[in-house]
């Protein structure tokens, strides 16, 4: 998330505003959310979510396309992301079948803030897709609002910023 | 302008012998030739919509396009008209405006600064006294798009100074325009240029066209989640009753029109359902305001038709432009086996916020690269295409239900909705431009 990280105060770039080891928790965290991600593992995945009220988010035409007035590629609450998982282990979507082979690279974890029981969160990943005998590689940055539970860390608010969300896009036939 | 005259690239195929009443040769599909010969045949000729009116609303908007193979800048001058200009600097060709949309008093070229006014005028070229007396710039303002009509807000162009005009091009097809335009209690839609999903498939652009056959197995995920809901709010003014539409036992139909436009034609089959959307839009404060305003714009019982048509004319007017659901889609094809889907969802004028966000999410649902329903067409295209590269058996079957077609009051030809009238309107459409 360049804007984030450009508009972070020294405290969040110089000191970290977390420790050593919380921040190694953090790329833990988000490499194994990648790896369950990259494997199709969708039961697993939906279970780093916490909470009614949650929001999964990928803009289209701009990082900042406001939901109100403009069209999202995804933009799910629990009820709308637990259809998505209904849907992405159908066998009759055909989008997704046969499913892609991925493997995408997590980097660039900083976070941003924290409260007592939240931690702000920004990353970015590239990531590479084979399906049906075509390559496709896509770039995107990750900002996430996570909650610390006694089982590790969860998500409550993902916002993925494709690169590539105001061009002609093939289908997305993956999480990101 | 292109017309098949100054076609450099043409083939001599008997395209005639091509397209049969009930069937089509793949090589339409595959052929890199006939791709080329339908760029100037099709799309350097006829009528092609090339944008909605609101989407420069103000002097000095602009917008670029495709129009065929021409790039195009879409700007509304100083007398509020919407030009249409091919965006080539009339001295050495580059492109004068780069911007996908914005707003500008002037584009100029950054090869040697030749510049041009919102009308297209050349109103600046650097160092002009180098030219002869002869030269003078009216003659060089940049080139204007052939025709250009407009049907209630929608722009349409043709690079051919002759032909039909657009009001016959369009025909018995404006009155399904309509039920987009009047789903608005003012009779005002807004289409706003950053506000897109955009999508690609690698398959010919022939094959994303209406069709009432598919919905059972290309969208089962779909029906399954539908059938796990107590209503869908499918088209968000009002929801579409969960009685199957694809149905041939249900009164939709496939409905041909000249000229190749072709539409599912669902008002006989949601008519019914007029009280029930009318119910649940009171519900909400917004809800029951579209419902009173409706009936003051329209008339009681026009309005009631109205809403349960759910402002969705699913019209395909050839050969670019498709009405579905929520949205305006833009067909451009970028090679024999590559097409640009654009999808523009629309917002109504006169209607409170949450009619309007309601339409975007219902639009999000299933249109767009990661929804739950066009991935799952674009993904059968492109087996499709992987398909006909083989041409064994080369004929793709389009009879389904010429045995029971009737012919309408308005010359339009109907059918069952799974019938292939859709394919057939366009084929011959198709034929037609080909070999005209």
């Amino acid at each position: 998330m360049a804007k984030q990280l450009l508009n972070a105060g020294s405290d969040v770039i110089n000191k970290g505003i977390v420790s050593v080891e919380q921040q190694l928790r953090v790329e833990r965290f988000l490499t194994y959310e990648a790896a369950l991600m990259d494997e199709h593992e969708y039961d697993r995945w939906m279970a780093l979510w916490t909470g009614d009220d949650i929001t999964y988010w990928v803009p289209c035409n701009s990082d900042d396309q406001d939901p109100n007035t403009g069209v999202a590629v995804i933009y799910d609450d629990r009820p709308r992301l637990l259809e998505r998982m209904m849907r992405l282990k159908d066998k009759a979507a055909h989008a997704y079948r046969p499913r892609a082979r991925l493997i995408r690279n997590v980097s660039g974890v900083v976070p941003l803030s924290a409260t007592k029981e939240e931690l702000e969160v920004v990353s970015s990943f590239s990531l590479g897709e084979i399906r049906t005998g075509t390559e496709n590689i896509w770039f995107g940055k990750c900002h996430y609002v996570l909650v610390d539970t006694s089982e590790g860390f969860r998500i409550r608010w993902k916002k993925v910023l494709l690169l590539n969300n105001d061009e002609a896009m093939p289908n997305l036939t993956f999480l990101v | 302008m292109s017309t098949r005259n100054s076609n450099i690239i043409g083939t001599d195929r008997d395209y005639e012998s091509l397209v049969k009443e009930d069937r089509v040769h793949s090589s339409i599909f595959t052929d890199e030739a006939i791709f080329e010969d339908e760029m100037e045949r099709i799309f350097h000729k006829t009528w092609l919509f090339a944008l909605h009116e609101s989407e420069v609303p103000k002097e000095g908007d602009f917008k670029l396009l495709k129009l065929g193979r021409f790039p195009v800048i879409a700007v509304r001058d100083n007398n509020n008209e919407v030009q249409l200009l091919i965006n080539r600097c009339r001295h050495r060709g580059a492109q004068v405006c780069e911007a996908s949309q914005g707003n500008a008093k002037a584009f100029q070229c950054w090869y040697h600064g030749w510049t041009y006014d919102t009308k297209g005028e050349l109103v600046g070229v650097t160092g002009e006294e180098a030219y002869d007396k002869t030269f003078d710039a009216k003659d060089h303002g940049l080139t204007k798009v052939a025709r250009v009509g407009n049907y209630r807000g929608f722009i349409f162009a043709s690079h051919s100074d002759e032909g039909q005009s657009l009001d016959d091009y369009l025909g018995p097809a404006k009155k399904f325009i309509d039920i987009l335009v009047d789903a608005s209690p003012t009779s005002e839609i807004e289409v706003k240029p950053q506000v897109v999903s955009k999508t690609v498939y690698r398959g010919n652009w022939k094959q994303i066209g209406m069709d009432g056959y598919h919905p059972h197995y290309v969208h089962v995920s779909v029906f399954k989640i539908f059938s796990k809901r107590e209503s869908t709010t499918g088209s968000a003014v009002g929801a579409i009753h969960l009685e199957d539409p694809f149905s041939d036992s249900s009164p939709s139909l496939t409905r041909g029109f000249p000229n190749g436009h072709a539409a599912l034609d669902f008002r006989f089959q949601r008519l019914p359902h007029a009280k029930d959307n009318m119910a649940e839009l009171q519900q909400s404060e917004d809800g029951r305001k579209y419902v009173e305003d409706m009936i003051a714009h329209h008339g009681k019982e026009h309005a009631e038709e109205l809403i349960a048509w759910h402002g969705d004319p699913h019209l395909g007017v050839f050969p670019n432009l498709q009405l579905i659901h929520d949205h305006i889609r833009v067909v451009i094809p970028v090679s024999v086996s590559e097409t640009q889907v654009l999808m523009y969802p629309v917002f109504l004028k006169g209607v409170g916020q949450e009619i309007n966000n309601k339409r975007l999410r219902a639009h999000e649902a299933f249109y767009g690269p990661a929804s739950n329903g066009s991935p799952d067409d674009a993904e059968i295209f492109e087996r499709v295409q992987r398909g006909l590269e083989g041409d064994a058996n080369p004929w793709i079957q389009l009879g389904r239900g010429m045995n029971r077609e009737e012919t309408d009051s308005d010359g339009t030809v109907s059918a069952r909705i799974s019938d292939e009238i859709t394919q057939r309107a366009q084929m011959q459409e198709w034929k037609r431009l080909m070999t005209e």
